[in-house]
């Protein structure tokens, strides 16, 4: 009997444990969202008396955001292109090799996941000063391919674990080349890991702080820089309008991606073996 | 310059003193064989005999450590998969997820260099061949094994290769299918004419499949032959043992029966007579009888033939297979198996006092297999 009430008491301890966690991840958000779009000119307590889009045309108005806005999607698209083209050839390489020094290979792939950002981007802002590379963009492009491209690979390497190898080899015999084989089969299939890889990417670069804020200059600059930035000059509520925003973008990117994965998932059975 | 060896006129496939080790173990060892045109040959052994690796080292996966293989009457050393013209039926089929039935059966056309107006119509006829008309649109997943199965089929026959490599086929299917299957597919490799092998542990595949059965045993060939050879003749205790049911008399040469016919003394006292003309006296030997091959009668029982052998037991278990019953029966010289179809009429029971009579033919003479 007692065991039995020791689960019950397990188990409310356990939904309190998530309620509360939800209530951590979700509450915070929902108060966001709210602010961004109070009508007082000023930041006052909850909740709002009215509602208006005054932050949001704040923020459009604000030259300084719209350059950080400019240079984050800018550097987000670029570097998920770059950090996807190397990333997916690392993975392949890593893939199809055999040699015991494998495991170590993928270590250091991915130790941008370890090494602390702020660590990562002190860093490279020495190496890049002493190779003389002033250019801020170049500087943040440099940076956000490192932070992103643990993303591209492990998606890329789960996305080619799933292939069964017999289908390559299959491929050869039939009288495909290496290079054919690679293009029809194993990148195919692979498809979803990778798209999945660049979804991440893309959200790491326009999210990233503690790297950018080494690299950054005075012209060039991204978002989040931007907005901390101003928050710390004056603070409004301009940011929880970005804030939304930021949140929107990933979201429809996210639900467009998954769109466009799901679908293809559908036509294929879902049985990508 | 190295005189290479006259390749056998009509040779599809020629191993020469094929080598091939992975770090320590010798996977391949000094194996050599050939396979004519037309033929269908087997490759049977347990896992880890070699019969993958001589698979894959046909295909082009793997390269031998020495020796020559040859396809054709042509070089295979260091040439790569698609340089080869031989097709291979993957044990789980290995067709394209993402590609539908057409196009994987026009995949090998594609990369062979057919023309593009000539495809359709040669996918069209390979579905024919293998009865999947209509089915050109679907993906693999939306079809059941046996189908997939064909389709992988039809897309191997597709570009006419010289050599068609069966790797176990039809060992991811169900028993019921598998048989049905082994029909059809047998139809199909003897309607195009293709010289195959099927690389197999199933002994019932490689009987029902091929016209010759190689069985190898840790990379080295242990006989081979016709599947009734194999069977009826094994040459050594292993073949014996691997293909069939076996039932087993360990003892020495005894008298000379005469007619070659030699006697068997077995380690408790049994005497039989069996065929063996090389028999050196006192020699000791093992004997092995193939269970259906075993007559059963009640305390009555008489020697058809004076040659024949009968052998006393009691009935210690029926296994009703349906189509035939097992019998074991437990003997002086330890449990026999015997093997009788399912007929009408009175039946031994469990328990029943019998007499095996077994025929001197049907005994075969190997090198003594264990005390």
């Amino acid at each position: 009997m007692s065991g039995r009430r020791l689960d019950d008491c397990l188990r409310l301890i356990g939904l309190t444990m998530i309620g509360t966690v939800i209530c951590f991840l979700v509450v915070p958000i929902m108060v966001t969202t709210l602010m961004a779009f109070d009508a007082r000119p000023y930041l006052g307590p909850l909740p709002p008396p009215a509602l208006s889009l005054r932050w949001f045309s704040r923020f459009f108005s604000d030259d300084y955001f719209i350059n950080g806005l400019g240079t984050s999607v800018e550097l987000a698209c670029l570097s998920v292109v770059l950090s996807l083209g190397c990333g997916v050839a690392i993975a392949v390489g890593l893939d199809r090799m055999s040699f015991a020094g494998r495991e170590a290979l993928t270590s250091l792939f991915l130790s941008p996941l370890i090494v602390p950002p702020v660590v990562t981007g002190f860093a490279l802002l020495l190496f890049l000063a002493q190779m003389g590379v002033i250019n801020g963009f170049a500087r943040l492009l440099c940076g956000h391919i490192i932070i992103t491209i643990p993303y591209t690979i492990r998606a890329t390497l789960a996305g080619l674990a799933g292939i069964d190898r017999s289908l390559t080899e299959a491929a050869l015999v039939l009288g495909a080349r290496e290079r054919s084989a690679f293009w029809e089969i194993t990148f195919p299939l692979a498809r979803t890991g990778i798209v999945s890889g660049a979804i991440f990417a893309f959200a790491v670069s326009m999210d990233d702080v503690s790297v950018s804020i080494m690299l950054t200059d005075a012209k060039t600059y991204t978002l989040p820089i931007a907005l901390i930035s101003s928050m710390r000059a004056n603070f409004d509520l301009s940011i929880a309008a970005a804030s939304v925003m930021l949140m929107l973008l990933t979201l429809a990117l996210i639900l467009i991606l998954e769109k466009a994965v799901g679908l293809n998932r559908a036509i294929g059975q879902g049985v990508f073996r | 310059m190295a005189v290479s060896m006259p390749s056998q006129p009509g040779a599809v496939v020629e191993f020469r003193d094929v080598v091939k080790c992975f770090g320590q173990t010798v996977a391949l060892d000094r194996m050599t064989f050939t396979v004519s045109a037309g033929e269908t040959v087997s490759l049977l052994g347990p896992s880890g005999c070699g019969k993958t690796t001589t698979l894959r080292l046909i295909s082009g996966f793997e390269e031998p450590d020495a020796g020559a293989i040859e396809i054709a009457g042509e070089s295979m050393i260091g040439k790569r998969p698609y340089e080869r013209n031989v097709g291979l039926l993957f044990q789980h089929y290995a067709l394209f997820p993402h590609m539908t039935v057409a196009e994987n059966v026009a995949y090998g056309l594609r990369h062979r260099g057919w023309a593009k107006g000539e495809i359709p119509a040669r996918v069209a006829e390979m579905l024919q061949l293998v009865q999947l008309e209509g089915f050109e649109a679907r993906r693999p997943a939306q079809l059941s094994g046996g189908q997939q199965q064909r389709v992988a089929l039809a897309r191997v026959l597709a570009t006419s290769p010289k050599l068609v490599l069966l790797d176990e086929p039809l060992s991811a299917l169900d028993a019921k299918l598998r048989e049905q299957l082994r029909l059809e597919l047998k139809q199909i490799l003897t309607s195009v004419g293709s010289t195959t092998i099927v690389v197999t542990h199933d002994q019932e595949e490689a009987m029902s499949l091929a016209d010759r059965i190689i069985v190898m045993n840790r990379g080295r060939i242990e006989q081979q032959g016709s599947p009734d050879e194999i069977y009826m003749r094994p040459r050594t205790p292993f073949v014996a043992a691997f293909i069939g049911r076996a039932n087993w008399f360990h003892g020495h040469v005894g008298k000379f029966l005469g007619n070659g016919l030699a006697q068997l003394v077995t380690t408790a006292g049994t005497q039989l007579a069996i065929r063996y003309p090389d028999a050196i006296q006192g020699a000791s030997f093992s004997a092995c009888v193939r269970p259906e091959r075993i007559a059963m009668g009640g305390p009555d029982a008489s020697a058809g033939d004076p040659s024949d052998n009968l052998v006393p037991g009691k009935v210690v278990d029926v296994v009703n297979m349906g189509a035939e019953l097992h019998y074991v029966v437990e003997g002086n010289d330890g449990r026999i198996v015997v093997v009788e179809p399912n007929r009408a009429g009175p039946r031994v029971r469990n328990g029943d006092q019998v007499w095996l009579r077994i025929r001197a033919d049907d005994c075969v003479a190997l090198p003594r297999s264990e005390p």
